[in-house]
């Protein structure tokens, strides 16, 4: 690869790290503040079982919070961003069966108040939000394997 | 000396795979620790389970019941003393909807309430609806009402499908 290529490729991957952080500690803080709100838009999604809405409701935002924050700092980012991933799968999968089986609910992507309903706009989103995660997720474990890391 | 380094500090696909498993369960570890200390501490605690079945979602903080049948709903819709709001996006209910109701998308609530509710004195009967046994939208809806003072709100679940089936009137037309 050519020092201009390689720099490139650094400049993406510092870009998108920054970016999905920010989105991910924005979605978050609401739902932090907000605790309430958050296990009734879990809720209304209407897939998990009753036991686990406000278990769910009270760490899924601190993880969203920590990945934030770890992405920024470039901390642990071979488990971030495997986290990254994982969630970012599991919205879209969630979005697209409630979508699919015509559900109407508050997406509560990121905040509690009444933002707008779920959408295929919203698994848009999510998906250009996967395809950055997916390409820093190539990034960190190509650069892993062929120079190490943090 | 590069090479050197290079050898040193790269990871094999295994040791990459284990470091990534132990970051995982650390940051879900931190997460879990940080949501429930933090949780516990604060003022609106929110319990660890809480009763989220049907029933209890259909009591309001008063204790009344909030849904409606099919045959009360008729009846107060025959003899127009109650007030039917569609909870459905506006798109849905210009497709069709229960005659005489008033469009309040639960998802334009705040926008939309002082137009739709400003004639309603708070202690007419006021009947919500949506559409799906589990729609949340005309709970929601419901909600909303009694917080601003109207006292005589109840849901009719599954409204839209439940009316229609039963052959009462329905209309096509403009949201209000």
């Amino acid at each position: 690869m050519t020092k201009k290529r390689k720099n490139l490729s650094r400049f993406f991957y510092h870009s998108a790290r920054l970016i999905l952080g920010v989105i991910f500690i924005y979605a978050s803080y609401d739902k932090i503040l907000h605790p309430k709100a958050f296990a009734e838009i879990v809720y209304n999604y209407q897939i998990l079982p009753d036991g686990l809405i406000n278990v769910t409701a009270i760490f899924l935002p601190w993880l969203e919070m920590l990945m934030g924050v770890f992405l920024i700092a470039g901390f642990w980012m071979p488990g971030t961003v495997v986290w990254c991933n994982i969630l970012l799968v599991v919205y879209i999968g969630v979005l697209w069966f409630n979508l699919a089986r015509g559900i109407d609910v508050n997406c509560g992507c990121f905040s509690t108040s009444k933002e707008s309903s779920i959408s295929i706009e919203t698994i848009l989103w999510d998906a250009a939000f996967l395809a950055l995660s997916v390409y820093l997720l190539f990034f960190v474990f190509r650069s892993e394997t062929s120079a190490g890391s943090k | 000396m590069f090479i050197q380094f290079q050898e040193k500090t790269s990871k094999t696909p295994g040791q990459q795979f284990l470091q990534s498993v132990w970051q995982c369960a650390a940051m879900f570890t931190l997460a879990v620790f940080l949501g429930f200390s933090i949780n516990q501490f604060r003022d609106s605690r929110l319990p660890l389970f809480d009763d989220w079945s049907m029933e209890t979602r259909l009591i309001s903080p008063s204790g009344v019941r909030l849904d409606i049948s099919l045959i009360e709903a008729k009846n107060l819709f025959s003899k127009q003393t109650a007030i039917m709001i569609d909870a459905r996006p506006k798109g849905d209910y210009e497709k069709g909807h229960i005659r005489g109701a008033r469009s309040l998308p639960w998802h334009e609530v705040d926008q939309r309430f002082m137009a739709v509710t400003k004639d309603i004195s708070v202690d007419t009967p006021i009947i919500t609806y949506c559409d799906g046994e589990t729609c949340e939208l005309s709970h929601n809806l419901t909600n909303f009402l009694l917080d601003l003072g109207f006292t005589n709100v109840r849901i009719l679940v599954n409204g839209w499908t439940k009316w229609q089936n039963a052959d009462l009137p329905i209309e096509k037309e403009d949201a209000n």
